[in-house]
């Protein structure tokens, strides 16, 4: 017994020692650091990709990737990208703010350029000054403000459930409750903490009787969407998505940003950025400006609803 | 691969701070302590705020240390003197300091590279200047590091600190000594949880920001460091229990270093650091077949 398990840790040990030896081929390695399995972060690691083949780059021939996944935990984070650092790779793609921040810090002593995605506010979270650059999936509010008014005439109030210790939905809270007056709204919004009071919090929404609903990114909200999908259908409540996967899951409609685009556009960057074309330092980071409206005709059938022609004509069909 | 070795025993330094305020609560008091996971944000948040506003870098781990020491005696005094239990004293601490590091923090913080910290600020830099960046976090987080153990050592030679040692072994001889084992319970939380936030302050430095979830799994991770720690040094009795949890810290952080490095499918991340565990723990369980012994007893 004492030898098998003796011996197996030194194979893991020889094993993760012949993974560092590998480094010495000349194809430049592109370190993924993703903090954690989710769709939208899992669509940015899949755009991005797509984006450096678009870009004439080819995996094993330009670049090799390895990818890391931190399972949201922001310690793993920071190990995942001291490896990349160690490694020397050619570049670090960041995805999600723990894991970009983790990366900056990393790279500060060797410059190594970083790439982020999905941060809404690249320059609060301080990830502007450097050899860095990315892309931001700030949430288009303008268009989701119009779309829910299109859909639904006479709705007064919006409901939002947001994280009150995430910064990306502080911000977009922010910017609905300043811009929901134009529409004719009044945003009722309330904060939870974790993941276990998000469909508390539905619950008081429904109580309160919100014309609808609209999703943030917050993680915490997206993460049990199907659970509030299931009380607010059963008070035929419209939740309206905030990108493409959440329309998927059963929201009625969403003004948002498609993730695989998001990350393309970053992978973009990063092949200039390998072709030495430019420098991540004197690229500024980049928005969506393009955002596309997805509209999922089964739960807008459901809730009793009826998408203006000028919308569904342009709009994805989710299923 | 030097500089991965740096870079992971920084990590074990830096954590085996957090992890000597663990082996205080819950070798020493037997107290299952979960104010940890807020305690080592509160670090943080502080060191964050403070650095942002320009106070001197070495003066936030000082401030880290009095918040940590503040938290610690919030959940002794609910344990101790409003008699809840000492599980439930520590998720009410926790619970309550997720919301007052966000009050202190604002939201999630980052601190700009041009802010100074206490691996770039010109003291360090007139000492170790001729180091990189990644050779000079070593060296600042071992001499904080070693600092508090040494301390801790000198601590527990103390009178106050047997006694600190009897409440967990013995507590009817602290009752017997005509002293109150409560105070001892609270002074051993606060020592705890300053150590904690000092580990986060650390952690604020190195890493230039504060999140709101960086506390999730602190407990977990140093209870881990401690038993993996003390199973190491099991037989030899004169390693101080201090050493053994530095050890444990950083075998932990290897551990997922080795993970990581192992290339092999990222979700399996936590499955194979589990699996390094494990094997650790049994290779220092076995001594000349004890093993079956006590799998038979």
């Amino acid at each position: 017994m004492k030898k098998i398990i003796a011996i197996l840790t030194v194979a893991l040990l020889a094993l993760s020692f012949a993974g560092c030896g590998k480094k010495e081929s000349k194809v430049p390695v592109i370190g993924i650091s993703q903090y954690g399995e989710h769709a939208s972060l899992d669509n940015c690691r899949e755009g991005f990709l797509e984006g450096l083949k678009e870009a004439g780059l080819e995996e094993n021939k330009d670049f090799t990737i390895d990818y890391q996944n931190a399972s949201f935990d922001n310690s793993t984070a920071t190990q995942i990208a001291q490896n990349f650092s160690s490694k020397n790779v050619a570049l670090m793609c960041a995805i999600a703010t723990p894991s970009a921040t983790a990366c900056f810090a990393a790279a500060e002593d060797k410059d190594i350029p970083v790439v982020f995605n999905a941060i809404t506010d690249p320059k609060e979270a301080n990830l502007t000054e450097g050899n860095i650059t990315g892309v931001s999936d700030k949430l288009p509010v303008d268009p989701q403000l119009e779309l829910i008014r299109k859909i639904q005439p006479d709705a007064k109030t919006i409901g939002i459930i947001y994280t009150t210790s995430e910064p990306n939905s502080v911000s977009a809270i922010a910017e609905y409750k300043e811009k929901a007056d134009k529409y004719g709204f009044e945003i009722v919004e309330i904060g939870v903490a974790d993941q276990a009071s998000v469909t508390q919090a539905a619950d008081t929404l429904i109580n309160k009787k919100v014309d609808c609903i609209t999703n943030l990114t917050d993680n915490n909200v997206v993460g049990v969407l199907s659970a509030i999908l299931e009380k607010t259908n059963a008070a035929k409540i419209p939740v309206y998505g905030s990108e493409i996967e959440q329309v998927k899951k059963g929201c009625v409609a969403s003004a948002g940003i498609d993730y695989i685009e998001l990350g393309k556009m970053a992978g973009k960057q990063a092949a200039q950025i390998l072709k030495g074309e430019k420098k991540a330092s004197d690229m500024p980071y980049e928005t969506v400006t393009e955002y596309s409206t997805y509209v999922n005709s089964d739960a807008v059938a459901a809730m009793g609803l009826t998408v203006p022609s000028d919308i569904s004509d342009k709009a994805i069909e989710c299923k | 691969m030097l500089d991965l070795i740096i870079s992971t025993l920084t990590q074990g330094f830096i954590y085996a701070m957090l992890s000597f305020g663990i082996y205080i609560t819950y070798k020493i008091l037997d107290f299952p302590d979960l104010t940890v996971d807020g305690s080592f944000p509160l670090g943080a948040a502080v060191t964050a705020v403070l650095l942002v506003k320009g106070v001197n870098p070495y003066l936030t781990l000082l401030a880290a240390v009095a918040v940590g020491a503040v938290a610690g005696f919030v959940t002794g005094f609910i344990h101790v003197r409003l008699r809840v239990r000492d599980l439930l004293a520590g998720i009410i601490t926790m619970t309550a300091l997720f919301s007052i590091n966000l009050q202190i923090a604002g939201s999630n913080l980052s601190v700009a590279r041009s802010v100074e910290t206490i691996f770039t600020a010109a003291p360090t830099m007139a000492v170790l200047g001729s180091l990189t960046l990644i050779q000079r976090k070593l060296i600042v987080s071992l001499i904080i590091m070693i600092v508090c153990k040494i301390l801790l050592d000198l601590y527990f030679k103390t009178k106050n600190g047997f006694l600190l040692k009897a409440v967990g072994d013995n507590n009817a001889l602290v009752t017997t000594l005509a002293k109150d084992m409560g105070r001892m319970k609270i002074i051993g939380l606060s020592l705890s949880n300053a150590l904690v936030a000092l580990s986060g302050s650390v952690v604020c430095h190195e890493q230039r920001s504060f999140s709101s979830m960086m506390g999730t799994g602190q407990m977990v991770f140093g209870l881990a460091a401690v038993i993996i720690g003390t199973t190491l040094f099991k037989r030899m009795s004169f390693v101080k229990g201090t050493t053994a949890v530095i050890a444990g810290s950083v075998v932990y952080k290897a551990c997922i270093q080795i993970a990581i490095s192992l290339g092999l499918p990222a979700n399996l991340l936590k499955l194979i650091t589990a699996v390094l565990f494990l094997a650790i723990l049994v290779l220092g369980n076995i001594e000349k077949g004890s093993v079956k012994k006590s799998v038979r007893a």
